[in-house]
């Protein structure tokens, strides 16, 4: 513990005498994009639209990873507040551990735009923006329903069971799907996002529940992996809905093989923040309140041509 | 067992003798034993899970697991632990994907080169071999501890498999037939007379595997390095060499997991094999291999792998939470150390 607080005083103190000059000269203002990893393309367009919209507005940029640890999280805002960043842009790695991490940042004077995910504090961050999670399952649900017939079984796949927006999504599912009792659940298994173990779960829960007419889950990666299975068991019947709006998945919903995503403007998202945050440190406010909830977009084959890179084209 | 077995005299034959003879052989039919439990518990409890296409599915999803366990195994005979199967198996899924997205770029002819699928096999392996060929040098020549060595390349692996796509999945892994590298789907999703690939290949892999630990001279020298390595090295036993090989086995059985994930899913994802070496330890262990080196044998880790995949299937199936599929596992392998060592103490007595 001892020797990783200084190594990462070392790291501090080396980028923050690299980064003085230039901050003195240029005169040029940083703004620190956080998001969990880049492996996830949802993130990944989530740093890249923050990163083009900040550069756009003659900000440089930071483009930083935590990995869905609020530990490492808590190291990159020192970072931030060791290189006098201006402001932060982060999707969170923790409703509740991010608090203490960006209370620091706001003591040291730098504002936190929160994008996708939200904290369980207000006063914190300047802005929380985050999708309707809970809109967005309902219309994925909706759809579901609609594909299904409004009858037979299905099971569900749960995103990692700690983050809040499985939780979300699942609930907006059921709120939906649970008033049609002919639909009835015959398991729900957590696949940790992962597309892999969506393969291999889905594979057993073919084996154990061979009647089931769909598949609702609580992202693309997850679907995409049910996709997998299913495809490699010769299922073709199976109704499948994820959650995102990933370009896999919208090539497959072309191809007819999923039925529907729902699209969280996770591009548009992450600029709006940076717009945010440039209007903030201009005129000390953002005018708008604290929580901003984007809401999403149901995808089906009829739109899909439109999606790209998590946004829908002309707009 | 252990106090009843200790107030028996030390000469002559106990009246204990035999029940603690037969309680050896209980304690060494352990994995086997706990198999044929977990399996027939499944069987009353899980709907459907006696099938045989639920048989070939569940041995479907071990195989993976086997592949690293089988390298493991060899690995950990030597004393050693190999951290870095799991991200050899994303890094080699990157590479099979990249080559098929993108083939070889040849500046010079202004043109790209598609390797076929048995060329990207080929070149999968090769991945894993040089990583475990990094491996073994860095531990003998450098007098890296084999815990060090393979923790450094496995954050390289996954730094590296991260890298060759910037963090993207390749997609739709079909290939085209007018380049000639279609058909990388078959690996994992093609059988034979209704086996999958994978669980022949695993049978396959495992039988050459076992021949070689118990009936070769290299076979031999592994034991023997695992059980005293100076020994070894005084009667002859080209230690580095033998270690080397062990790490490269490890690489290779890395990178055939690797291949078939990527080829079950046509897709490749940089994160994918992320704790796998986890799972082939606990494999290995609960087959009966000592983490101290010396002892193990690739029968048992198959049963390990069986007796973990048939768990985590079956508890889906029964639709257990994700949570408590954890703490069942967590539970199991400690039970399997725990008999291990009881064993171990009858043994020596």
């Amino acid at each position: 513990m001892k020797f990783t607080r200084r190594s990462a005083l070392i790291t501090m103190a080396l980028l923050a005498s690299l980064a003085a000059p230039m901050v003195a000269t240029a005169a040029d203002k940083l703004m620190v994009i956080i998001t969990p990893s880049h492996d996830n393309p949802f993130f990944k367009q989530e740093a890249v639209g923050a990163e083009a919209r900040a550069k756009s507005l003659g900000y440089k940029t930071l483009v930083l990873v935590h990995n869905d640890d609020a530990s490492k999280q808590n190291d990159l805002i020192d970072t931030a507040i060791a290189r006098k960043a201006a402001a932060i842009i982060l999707d969170n790695a923790g409703a509740d551990a991010t608090v203490a991490a960006l209370k620091k940042a706001k003591d040291a004077g730098i504002p936190s735009f929160l994008i996708d995910r939200e904290i369980n504090a207000t006063g914190v961050a300047v802005a929380q923006i985050v999708s309707n999670n809970y809109q967005g399952a309902t219309l994925g649900a909706e759809e579901f329903v609609k594909r299904m017939g409004e009858k037979g079984d299905y099971a569900e796949l749960v995103g990692k069971e700690s983050d809040t927006n499985a939780g979300i999504r699942s609930k907006g599912y059921h709120d939906v799907i649970d008033q049609y009792p002919a639909l009835k659940m015959v398991t729900r298994q957590s696949a940790n996002w992962s597309q892999t173990e969506a393969f291999a779960k889905t594979e057993s829960i073919l084996q154990a529940n061979p009647g089931i007419k769909g598949i609702i889950s609580g992202n693309d990666t997850m679907a995409m992996g049910a996709l997998a299975a299913l495809e490699a068991a010769g299922r073709k019947d199976v109704i499948v809905v994820g959650f995102d709006g990933s370009n896999d998945v919208r090539d497959a919903v072309k191809a007819g093989k999923i039925a529907a995503t729902v699209l969280q403007p996770a591009h548009r998202q992450a600029q709006y923040a940076v717009e945010l945050a440039d209007k903030y440190l201009k005129t000390k406010s953002t005018g708008k309140p604290e929580k901003i909830a984007m809401d999403c977009v149901l995808i089906t084959k009829a739109n899909a041509g439109q999606l790209e890179s998590f946004a829908m084209k002309g707009k | 067992m252990t106090t009843s077995a200790s107030a028996a005299p030390t000469s002559g034959p106990a009246p204990e003798a035999k029940s603690s003879g037969a309680v050896l052989l209980l304690l060494k039919m352990r994995t086997l034993i706990a198999l044929i439990v977990v399996t027939a518990y499944f069987c009353i409890m899980a709907p459907n899970f006696i099938s045989l296409g639920n048989l070939v599915i569940i041995s479907k999803h071990v195989a993976i697991n086997a592949f690293l366990a089988i390298g493991m195994t060899y690995v950990i005979v030597t004393g050693g632990i190999d951290l870095s199967v799991g991200s050899i198996v994303g890094l080699v899924g990157m590479i099979s994907g990249l080559l098929i997205t993108h083939g070889i770029p040849l500046p010079f002819m202004d043109a790209t080169a598609y390797p076929n699928v048995f060329e990207i096999i080929g070149f999968a392996l090769l991945t894993g071999i040089l990583v475990g060929f990094i491996n073994g040098t860095l531990i003998t020549r450098f007098s890296v501890a084999p815990f060090i060595a393979t923790l450094g390349t496995m954050y390289i692996a996954r730094g590296a498999a991260l890298l060759i796509s910037n963090g993207e999945t390749f997609p739709n892994l079909v290939g085209r037939a007018e380049f000639g590298n279609d058909g990388f789907p078959i690996l994992g999703s093609g059988t034979v007379l209704g086996i999958p690939l994978a669980v022949i290949l695993m049978i396959v892999v495992a039988l050459v595997a076992a021949y070689v630990a118990g009936r070769t001279p290299l076979g031999r020298q592994i034991y023997a390095i695992g059980g005293n390595e100076r020994a070894a090295m005084l009667s002859g036993v080209y230690v580095n060499r033998v270690k080397v090989i062990v790490y490269i086995v490890s690489g290779a059985c890395a990178a055939i997991a690797g291949l078939i994930i990527s080829s079950q899913l046509v897709a490749s994802h940089p994160a994918s094999g992320t704790s796998f070496e986890m799972n082939a330890i606990a494999a290995a262990v609960l087959g009966g291999t000592s983490l101290a080196g010396g002892r193990g044998t690739i029968g048992g880790t198959i049963i390990g792998a069986f007796v973990i995949g048939v768990l985590s299937d079956g508890l889906v199936m029964m639709g257990v939470s994700e949570f408590w599929q954890m703490v069942i596992k967590g539970l199991v392998i400690i039970a399997a150390v725990i008999l291990d060592q009881m064993q171990r103490k009858m043994n020596r007595r």
